[in-house]
């Protein structure tokens, strides 16, 4: 039985296309890959320097921390542990601390309770 | 009775490993696509859940894009033909396509035009199926690796153009598959591509025409 093949080797015409093909093919996942890879980057560099900015931010301000604030201090002393400065106070714990979905008919029934016997 | 006999090694082992693997390696893709795209549950159990799915998914994908890399890369003369061939339209092609080669039952066609290696039908579909793959590898692999840094339009266009281009790809392969497999014409050459290789002479130097009479008898 006679068996047909192709003859062996490629024309210039064929190893043109093929190496056209292949290097229009890398220069497209190239491409692709460099855009990814520059966005990565790009993101990267955002969220450092909005971190940077964040931490400037805080750093210029007059008064970082609540527990230095002499405006919540005052309110303590005044209204929320009369005489004295005591942040877990009953009052400031039920005035402060609130709650949440189904939590809130609670905490409106404890606040008028508290509203009444005050 | 045709003075032509024997045998045309149409598909050599490499290709037809490498269309295997591309075979499963799609099949795979397919499947697990359209499970989570649709959420059709029952599809991504046969791949151990949702999650496994999507994970099956990439994996294949990696098969996918590695199979015929390694291929082309191990094998440029053969490529380097398959691209020359496909990319290479002569009026014969055209003529060709006027008549869809006779594919179609109502086209009647006493004899189509001599072909190449692969019809004009088949040319098209091997470019279509090129850019396809390197449309779906492209947009596929930044949703996978770049989720979480890519800008969301960037990443809302990489999830359309997967979407179409792999529905427009499954539906090519159907078409395919039919033309392979099923059509009672064309499903002669079925072995050649899914088991040794072989095709026969005469059946080649009537739908391969102009190949046939570049091939060399070996024995």
């Amino acid at each position: 039985m006679s068996i047909f093949t192709e003859k062996d080797g490629i024309t210039r015409r064929q190893f043109f296309k093929g190496a056209g093909m292949l290097a229009f093919t890398a220069v497209v996942a190239g491409v692709f890959a460099k855009v990814g890879v520059d966005v990565f980057a790009a993101s990267d560099d955002y969220i450092q320097k909005r971190a940077e900015g964040l931490y400037t931010l805080d750093e210029q301000m007059a008064i970082r921390k609540s527990h230095e604030n002499p405006e919540i201090l005052q309110i303590y002393k005044d209204f929320l542990s009369p005489g004295e400065i005591k942040p877990v106070s009953e009052k400031a714990h039920h005035l402060l601390h609130t709650r949440y979905g189904k939590d809130i008919p609670g905490l409106i029934e404890e606040l008028a309770t508290h509203h009444d016997a005050a | 009775m045709s003075e032509i006999s024997g045998k045309v090694l149409k598909h050599d082992t490499q290709t037809r490993s490498m269309h295997w693997v591309h075979l499963i390696g799609f099949l795979i893709l397919a499947l697990t696509g359209i499970a989570f795209y649709w959420d059709l549950i029952g599809i991504s159990n046969i791949f151990g859940g949702p999650a496994n799915a999507s994970l099956v998914h990439r994996w294949a994908g990696v098969i996918f894009t590695a199979g015929p890399t390694i291929y082309i890369l191990l094998n440029f003369e053969r490529f380097a033909k398959f691209i020359d061939t496909i990319s290479h339209f002569t009026k014969d092609d055209f003529a060709w396509l006027k008549t869809m080669g006779g594919y179609i039952p109502f086209i009647k066609v006493d004899k189509a035009p001599p072909q190449d290696k692969y019809n004009a039908g088949q040319k098209i579909l091997g470019g279509l199926i090129i850019v396809g793959c390197l449309l779906v590898i492209l947009t596929g692999f930044p949703m996978w690796l770049w989720r979480h840094t890519l800008p969301a339009a960037f990443l809302a266009m990489c999830y359309n153009i997967h979407f179409w281009t792999a529905i427009i790809m499954i539906l090519l392969i159907c078409g395919h598959f039919f033309l392979a497999a099923i059509h009672p014409k064309s499903r002669i050459e079925f072995a050649s591509m899914m088991l040794d290789g072989y095709v026969d002479a005469e059946i080649t130097s009537h739908h391969n025409e102009k190949w046939f009479n570049a091939l060399q008898k070996v024995e």
